[in-house]
């Protein structure tokens, strides 16, 4: 058994006896699938690299030496050939995917093995008594034996060549066996594992060896946090190409992540089919019915005969991500029953659906809670379940698949809250903001904290942040309203948004100045409180919190009636086809925001001037 | 709507605004407990006589920063993979060690930092530091640190308020431009640990780390990277430009009265002429948040460079079954960082100046790692370091070995 780590920098000696440089490197021939050792390449003379063919020229290889069977002149060099690799160049010390283990490891060190003065590469050692060997051997048996004291084996972890994929160098020109298996190649959701484990140059390196429906199905198996960073690293054209293979759902949701700019920039470029269907997905609020479902639905009227539907499914809807069940709908796709596939298969093609509709349907509100509903589809053994608005007007179709990621989801956040003790029946909207932006709540604290013990206009600064990071999220609010209105053409009456904003931004306004005003109005019966109120009347603790909560409250406000105005004045100028820039319209809200809070601070100072409170 | 080609890319302010971030974050998180420390302890005690050290060192503090990024634009990997993959297991587990122990002191600076912006509010260090330590580390196992590091960023930006301090002292600008370009050295050694301490915490080893891996995170390619390179470069500027003022603050505030910077009492004084009784609270809300920020980060930044170079499992959404040593390396050193504070009756400055010390010891070193990596055209291409980026930096490592040595044989021979 040879280690490749011991073989390197051995001496080459040729059959007079004379040593003619040292080991540098084996190449492997890649077809098989423990691959022959086929050259040698050693360093002569003042480093000169050499290259000869291991089957003509070594007669011998033990643990301190390589002895040819020719002298020197005799020898013939040789160039590396295109379907070898060097295992030091291109394995040692270098990732690779463990397309077994579907695991990114280092490679630390090559067993070779030999057996009828053939040399094969026998695997990639990854593990750790690799790393120690290459220390040194001495401390790898000391290793060992420490190891035995506690009765456990230091055990090698040994990847063949089959299961290699290398990230470096592309091995599309080499010839493999057939066996070989190389990461692309692996299912879909195996790639996305693997995916997550690399750097974002690594991915991009990947994504080139996939085709579209392979990239398509391997992002949406990512987990979120990844796919729109990989969207976001492909060239805009591919993305886009990518992203109209996919579910709508899916797609949405990546589309929904990436920054305003380039969403935009993918939608364009999609069919116009593709990116209205997107694009009517967007509006609807994460978290909900509207925000998993797909638009796919595969509808028939009660009129038509078993016959017509199998057709029907055959043709238009082949294509659809859930064809189990098939809703039945009226004239203004109201949904009225629904027939499943096996009630199709086992009736007469003649007869009619209205005979064997299923009146009683299961469905989801476009507004329920995402959980609500795959706890639901888990109950009641569904594959799919319909959505609808209020007046039962079908807008599409919750899958399997996208709930069980729901459950799986939301087990890991009841997992994390479950120190928390939290129920979950009473979880209302501001709870659920709350628990979403708890590093903000956490800030609000620290902030208020500040300002209680350093001069009013350095706190004003530092809490000025507060209001600089609503605005931020009412920038990203905005700009996914325009991408979602612009579709359509019909534009929400302006008078209808404010007042709908004015009510959302009161609401967060009343909550942010409520809790600070609370805090100011307890923290100044402490000592160290620098508004050290003039007089202890509870009156004059009562209006300075007050005060500050007000400024609060009508920033928070200000900030989400900009973000209305921008968000309108964007439609505008995006319907007249031009570019809005995602960048600009948060950095004006950020202003807004700052300057709301700069001036309202001034006319709380003032006022509370006015009333000689501090005297 | 008429699908159309990108074809206007973006130009001005926006492009730069789009590429800004990993650089101007490393170098501010560079400002730690640890620099704040150095540099008034620099300030109140040789008055304005290092200030001519800063400058010198700025160009070398940028270069070396560039360096570290064009590494991770180039090559997409971070610099302990490129350490790995260039020069083999052996001199890998060196420059490891090395990086663990530069994490590990400058992790105890932080907890110091943390202790002693507490105590300025009153609270003992044996309540504030465990408690600090649980938080660092459920911020580091919750991944919510990218969260709250906004948060903290902004707060330790308080410290630009020396620049403003610097100017409300009214110190001789005159004196303090002569010192910027006077050099002049004084051969004891305390001045040479301080010189050694100070290029440690202005060219921090972890720093470089840093900087690399969130230029390969952010997937910044080459052809980006002649954009992002401002963004590594102002920052460094930046964060060299506030240091100078702290120096300057404390020499014209604190040297003239005698005043040695023995506990953050005296750090914080210098901050006097700005927010006068205020001064305390506004410098130990800059320290703690500062240094619960790089607290988090350090450990984290040491955990993930090993795991690459080793190829072990890493991430902070792998358990502890599937990444132990991942988790148990920033576990340790957060865990150990906090223990070493809470030995009785440590001086808390003085741990953050060594912590330093040992850092401008290390940085040599893995300079020179990157030295040979950024001049390797197998690995870089074309882009290869220039003669000016060569030469400099391999002044600065020849430098501070030969300062290391110095300080070495003055201790040995017990001169100064």
């Amino acid at each position: 058994m040879f280690y490749l780590t011991r073989m390197l920098g051995k001496p080459v000696v040729d059959a007079a006896g004379e040593t003619i440089g040292a080991i540098s490197d084996v190449a492997i021939a890649t077809r098989e699938v423990f691959p022959r050792v086929t050259s040698l390449a050693f360093l002569g003379p003042e480093k000169t690299p050499f290259m000869l063919s291991w089957r003509k020229f070594v007669a011998e290889i033990d643990d301190e030496q390589v002895t040819l069977n020719v002298t020197r002149d005799a020898l013939r060099f040789s160039y590396l050939q295109p379907d070898e690799i060097l295992l030091h160049r291109d394995l040692l010390n270098q990732q690779i995917v463990d397309t077994q283990g579907m695991k990114v490891v280092r490679v630390n060190d090559l067993k070779i093995s030999e057996s009828r003065h053939q040399l094969r590469l026998l695997g990639a050692e990854v593990g750790t008594r690799g790393i120690l060997r290459g220390l040194h051997p001495t401390v790898e048996r000391m290793a060992e034996r420490i190891a035995k004291i506690f009765g456990a084996e230091l055990s090698e972890t040994i990847i063949a060549w089959n299961y290699m994929d290398l990230l470096d160098r592309d091995l599309s020109h080499v010839q493999l066996s057939v066996t070989h298996k190389r990461l692309h190649e692996l299912h879909p959701a195996d790639i996305a594992d693997v995916l997550e484990q690399l750097s974002p140059a690594q991915r991009a390196k990947v994504f080139e060896h996939l085709d579209n429906t392979q990239a398509a199905d391997t992002i949406s198996e990512l987990e979120d946090a990844f796919q729109a960073d990989v969207i976001d690293d492909l060239g805009s054209q591919r993305a886009s190409d990518i992203l109209e293979i996919m579910d709508p759902d899916d797609a949405a949701d990546v589309i929904g992540d990436l920054p305003y700019d380039k969403a935009e920039a993918l939608l364009r470029l999609m069919g116009v089919e593709e990116s209205s269907a997107i694009r009517g997905l967007l509006g609807y609020r994460e978290k909900t019915a509207g925000g998993i479902m797909t638009p796919e639905v595969t509808t028939v009227t009660e009129e038509m005969t078993v016959q017509q539907v199998i057709e029907h499914l055959r043709g238009e809807a082949a294509e659809n991500e859930s064809i189990y069940y098939i809703y039945v709908t009226d004239s203004d796709s109201r949904l009225e029953g629904v027939i499943s596939l096996r009630d199709l298969v086992v009736s007469e093609p003649g007869t009619l659906i209205a005979d064997i509709v299923t009146k009683d349907v299961i469905t989801a509100d476009v507004e329920d809670d995402q959980e609500d509903v795959a706890e639901m589809m888990s109950k009641y053994d569904l594959l799919a379940m319909p959505v609808v608005d209020e007046t039962g007007k079908l807008l599409g179709i919750v899958t399997v698949d996208d709930a069980l990621d729901v459950l799986e989801e939301e087990s890991a956040e009841d997992l994390e809250l479950a120190t928390g003790h939290r129920s979950r029946a009473g979880i209302t909207g501001i709870w659920r903001w709350v628990s979403r932006n708890g590093w903000l709540v956490v800030w609000l604290l620290l902030a208020l904290v500040v300002a209680a013990t350093i001069p009013a206009l350095l706190a004003l600064l530092l809490a000025a942040t507060i209001v600089l990071r609503i605005a931020e999220d009412v920038a990203s609010h905005a700009l996914s309203r325009v991408i979602e209105e612009e579709d359509e053409g019909e534009i929400t009456p302006l008078w209808r948004r404010i007042t709908g904003d004015a009510l959302a931004g009161s609401g967060l306004g009343l909550l942010v100045g409520m809790v600070t005003g609370a805090i100011v109005w307890l923290a100044q019966g402490t000592e160290t409180f620098a508004f050290q109120a003039g007089g202890d009347s509870a009156v004059v603790r009562m209006e300075v919190a007050v005060a500050v909560g007000l400024v609060y409250a009508l920033s928070v406000l200000s900030v989400s009636l900009a973000g209305t105005m921008v968000a309108r004045i964007a439609e505008g100028v995006a319907s007249r086809g031009r570019r809005v820039s995602g960048t600009a319209i948060t950095v004006i809200l950020m202003i807004a925001g700052a300057v709301a809070f700069t001036g309202f601070t001034y006319l709380a100072l003032a006022f509370v001037a006015a009333q000689g409170i501090f005297g | 709507m008429t699908p159309k080609t990108e074809k206007r890319t973006r130009t001005g302010i926006f492009a730069l605004l789009a590429v800004i971030g990993p650089g101007v974050i490393a170098a501010s998180a560079g400002n730690d407990s640890g620099g704040i420390s150095t540099y008034s302890v620099a300030g109140a005690k040789y008055g304005y006589t290092m200030l001519w050290m800063m400058l010198a060192m700025t160009p070398s503090f940028v270069i070396v920063q560039e360096m570290a990024g064009r590494m991770g634009a180039v090559t997409g990997k971070g610099f302990a993979a490129l350490i790995r993959e260039r020069f083999g297991v052996r001199p890998t587990f060196l420059a490891m060690l090395m990086l663990l122990a530069s994490n590990a002191a400058t992790t105890i600076a932080e907890f110091a930092g943390i202790a002693a912006a507490m105590e300025l509010f009153g609270v003992s260090r044996y309540i504030s530091v465990p408690i600090a330590a649980i938080v660092v580390w459920l911020l580091v196992v919750r991944g919510s640190y990218r969260n709250v590091e906004k948060v903290l960023l902004a707060l330790s930006l308080v410290f630009i308020s020396y620049i403003v301090a610097a100017f409300l002292a009214k110190p001789d600008w005159g004196v303090v431009a002569t010192s910027f370009v006077v050099p002049k050295i004084i051969p004891t050694q305390a001045f040479i640990a301080l010189a050694i301490g100070l290029t440690g915490t202005t060219i921090a080893p972890w720093m470089q780390f840093l900087v690399q891996s969130n230029i390969v995170d952010k997937g910044t390619t080459v052809k980006e990277w002649a954009l992002a390179r401002w963004d590594v470069i102002v920052g460094a500027i930046a964060a060299n430009v506030i240091a100078c003022f702290i120096i300057i603050t404390t020499a014209t505030v604190l040297h003239p009265a005698g005043i040695e910077v023995t506990g953050a009492g005296q750090a914080a004084s210098a901050l006097a002429p700005l927010a006068g009784r205020y001064a305390e609270a506004l410098f130990a809300i800059g320290l703690l948040s500062a240094s619960v920020l790089a607290a988090a980060v350090l450990p984290l930044t040491a955990s993930y460079a090993i795991c690459e170079a080793f190829g072990w499992e890493s991430g902070l959404d792998r358990s502890w079954s599937e990444a132990p040593l991942f988790n148990g390396l920033y576990t340790f050193v957060i865990l150990s960082g906090a223990a070493v504070i809470l030995i009785p009756g440590l001086n808390l400055i003085a741990i953050m100046l060594v912590s330093q010390v040992v850092n401008g010891m290390l940085l040599p070193f893995l300079l020179i790692f990157m030295m040979i990596i950024v001049n390797d055209r197998k690995i870089m291409g074309r882009h290869v370091n220039g003669r000016i980026n060569n030469v400099l930096s391999w002044t600065t490592i020849v430098v501070v070995i030969t300062l290391t040595v110095l300080l070495l044989g003055m201790t040995l021979l017990g001169i100064g």
